[in-house]
């Protein structure tokens, strides 16, 4: 193999692995504070479809971005108000979410463009795909170094491993809890951007195809830290890449499985880590 | 809860709320610190009232100086000043006779250290006011003491703390007021030297305490035969024999493998050695929540868990409901388990009912052996009697006790036999009720 295709390799690896990486940190943020974020891959899709509409009638694509993160945040706060204020089963909430968002967007695309599967093209922001990247990884190391070090970060721990003593420290866990599920759903939503506008220039039904999912396996294989979580996402963007790279050179495996290899991968290595690694402690527990 | 309740702690004092469980002592503790609101009254403070609460509130995989400095983080460039942190977590111990690593994850440190933990927590908010619930239910006589020579520490600093407690000797040996509250009302408030322990006693439960029944002598045959039992981490080489119609009290500080013993002989760990005992078990387990009871089930459900069988007389594969009532309502009745119904949710009992009902459950078939692991832990003066009553004439009907408990009291009060559980190991064994506390005591904290 030489050497500039080991490189292009890494550079699809870096921009396969983005998506994922912004959804990921999204987990992390929620997942410290005490939600369980099965939601990850409705906020991407509702992130990546809200991009494509508003840059089609704005003909703006940064209005697009911009609007495709702020309605993932909205998604995020959704799930956040539900879960805290309501109290309503995570789990359950997260499946809603999911469920409405992939059908939002199935029905968004033939109640506006009259047309089943796909947007038409639209303004895209192609040029900001490696700026994004770079925006990616800058985040994980930021956000590591918050959540380790911060006043702020001190206080998300406590409310996601035990909300009572962090409400007798004057910390009201309800509102942690309520915004780090919407940034979660900002970080989503931009994943969801990148796909449609950064990568594309369109948004197509299944184009999150279980992205949010395999997110969430990064956040619990990187033991909901910002940084393993990131490294862990772009390893399934290599494992993209690979599928990428290999497809058509090996005749005699079919391409379903070389296209189900980054599935396959987060099974394994969910497989490896239950049981080993501990969530934070009121992960999923409804406060009061 | 609570009615009209009156409470006045000054600074400087120590003052103590005693009460039987399900009194009000904990919520009215709540109210004082603001983490509940109450209905009607008002509250006057000067400077900050602290709580540390009975079972610790602490976030157990942070560590010490994370939880103590959280809400009000010393801060520098945006970050937390980790390194004026730790300082200022070991100052306040210094100060105040706590010494704890800033460093430890919490969770790996023992009950007593957390707790001082807790306290270190609500002293660098410099309360006005410290209320502590409980706060000797977990701790070693030792750290007993260690306990109260800070909050003389504090007192001395014009801190006024209230002790809510029902051990009526840490009352008498340390605080200057007391109130009593029974069934959500203040009932006395008096100096301690204007009042008597059994008068504050009869003012908790309202009436006399039940007497407890003698010690028959028994002279039984050897009922349970243990002979170098080893648990691995826990139990190396242990031997002991337990008479039919004895009770044998184990002493010793928690963590010297008295749970690896009670699972052991309860079969519910692994070990080497042999281990001979009757078949009927009853067992009172160390901690409820974890191991006795499901909280979300009802009593009756309670009751049948593990003796599903035991409830009709031909043995058959469905539950005999109307059986079980009867047996559920007959040891509520024995026991004066104070519910709504037997239907009604484990859970909205007190911690001093739901004991009760675990310890009747254990005793109701009459077995052969008991394991009883702290049977009293955390319950009143009412409750203990009904449990150190029913445990007295267990042994009396011929029943093999094993006592295991972190209070002298209970042992001495109960025990046939004592010996001192220390590092795996027994030591030291006194017999025929003639028990010498310092001795034990010395046994207990001897490496």
């Amino acid at each position: 193999m030489t050497l500039s295709l080991v490189l292009s390799l890494l550079a699809l690896a870096l921009v396969r692995g983005t998506p994922i990486l912004l959804a990921a940190l999204g987990g992390v943020l929620s997942e410290r504070a005490g939600i369980v974020n099965i939601a990850l891959e409705g906020e991407m899709t509702a992130g990546a479809f809200a991009a494509a509409l508003l840059s089609y009638f704005t003909r703006d694509p940064w209005i697009g971005a911009i609007g495709g993160v702020a309605v993932g945040a909205a998604v995020g706060f959704a799930l956040g108000f539900a879960a805290t204020r309501w109290r309503v089963d995570q789990i359950v909430a997260g499946m809603g979410i999911n469920l409405i968002c992939t059908g939002g967007a199935a029905f968004g695309l033939i109640y506006v463009f009259n047309q089943a599967g796909v947007t038409p093209q639209v303004p895209a922001i192609n040029q900001a795909l490696w700026p994004m990247v770079v925006l990616g990884i800058a985040l994980a190391a930021a956000l590591q170094w918050a959540i380790a070090r911060t006043p702020i970060g001190l206080r998300l721990r406590a409310c996601g491993e035990n909300p009572h003593a962090a409400r007798a420290a004057g910390i009201d866990p309800l509102a942690v809890r309520l915004y780090a599920s919407a940034i979660a759903g900002g970080l989503a939503g931009l994943g969801g951007v990148f796909l449609a506008l950064g990568e594309l220039n369109l948004y197509s039904d299944g184009m999150i195809a279980g992205r949010g999912f395999i997110a969430l396996a990064a956040v619990i294989f990187g033991r909901w830290t910002p940084i393993g979580a990131a490294g862990v996402a772009l390893i399934f963007g290599l494992l993209e890449a690979l599928q990428f790279a290999l497809q058509g050179n090996i005749a005699w495996l079919p391409s379903d499985f070389l296209q189900a290899l980054p599935y396959i991968a987060a099974l394994l290595a969910l497989l490896g880590a239950s049981g080993r690694y501990r969530p934070p402690a009121a992960e999923g527990k409804p406060y009061p | 809860m609570l009615d009209d309740v009156d409470l006045t702690c000054e600074a400087g004092e120590i003052h103590a709320l005693v009460g039987e469980n399900g009194a009000g002592k904990s919520t009215l503790a709540a109210i004082a610190a603001g983490e509940i609101a109450a209905d009607a009254g008002t509250i006057e403070r000067s400077g900050r009232i602290g709580l540390v609460h009975q079972h610790f509130a602490l976030i157990d995989r942070l560590r010490v100086w994370e939880n103590v400095v959280l809400g009000h983080e010393p801060q520098r460039g945006g970050a937390i000043d980790r390194g004026s942190a730790r300082a200022f977590v070991r100052e306040l111990g210094e100060r105040y006779g706590l010494d704890v690593d800033p460093e430890a994850v919490v969770e790996t440190l023992p009950v007593g250290i957390r707790q001082r933990v807790e306290l270190l927590r609500e002293l660098a908010r410099d309360p006005g006011i410290l209320i502590l619930d409980e706060p000797t239910a977990a701790l070693s006589p030792s750290e007993v003491e260690r306990l109260f020579g800070t909050i003389a520490l504090l007192t001395q600093r014009g801190v006024g703390v209230l002790v809510i407690t029902h051990k009526l000797d840490e009352v008498f040996a340390h605080a200057r007021r007391v109130t009593v509250l029974r069934r959500g009302r203040v009932v006395e408030e008096r100096p301690i030297s204007a009042t008597t322990r059994e008068g504050v006693a009869r003012a908790m439960i309202g009436g006399e305490i039940p007497a407890i029944p003698a010690h028959e002598p028994t002279h039984g045959a050897i009922a349970v035969r243990v002979a170098g039992l080893a648990v691995p981490g826990a139990i190396e080489n242990l031997s002991l024999q337990i008479a039919t119609g004895e009770i044998l009290g184990i002493a010793g500080v928690e963590g010297n493998g008295q749970s690896a013993l009670a699972d052991a002989l309860a079969g519910l760990t692994a070990f080497r050695g042999t281990i001979e005992r009757p078949h009927s078990i009853g067992v009172i387990p160390q901690d409820r929540l974890l191991e006795a009871v499901i909280p979300n089930w009802s009593l009756l459900e309670n009751v049948m868990l593990g003796r599903e069988h035991a409830t009709s007389a031909k043995a058959s594969w469905r539950i005999d409901r109307a059986a079980a009532r009867a047996q559920c309502t007959a040891i509520v009745e024995r026991f004066d388990v104070r519910a709504a119904s037997i239907d009604a949710p484990l859970s909205t009992l007190s911690g001093g009912n739901q004991q009760k009902l675990v310890v009747g459950r254990a005793l109701v078939d009459n077995p052969a052996f008991v394991i009883a692991y702290n049977p009293t832990r955390g319950i009143d003066i009412g409750a203990t009697a009904t449990v150190h009553t029913e445990l007295l004439a267990a042994r009396n009907r011929g029943a093999a006790i094993l006592l295991i408990s972190f209070e002298l009291d209970e042992l001495f009060a109960l025990s046939d036999r004592i010996l001192v559980m220390t590092r795996g190991a027994l030591r030291g064994e006194f017999s025929e009720r003639r028990f010498d506390r310092e001795a034990i005591g010395r046994l207990m904290v001897s490496a």
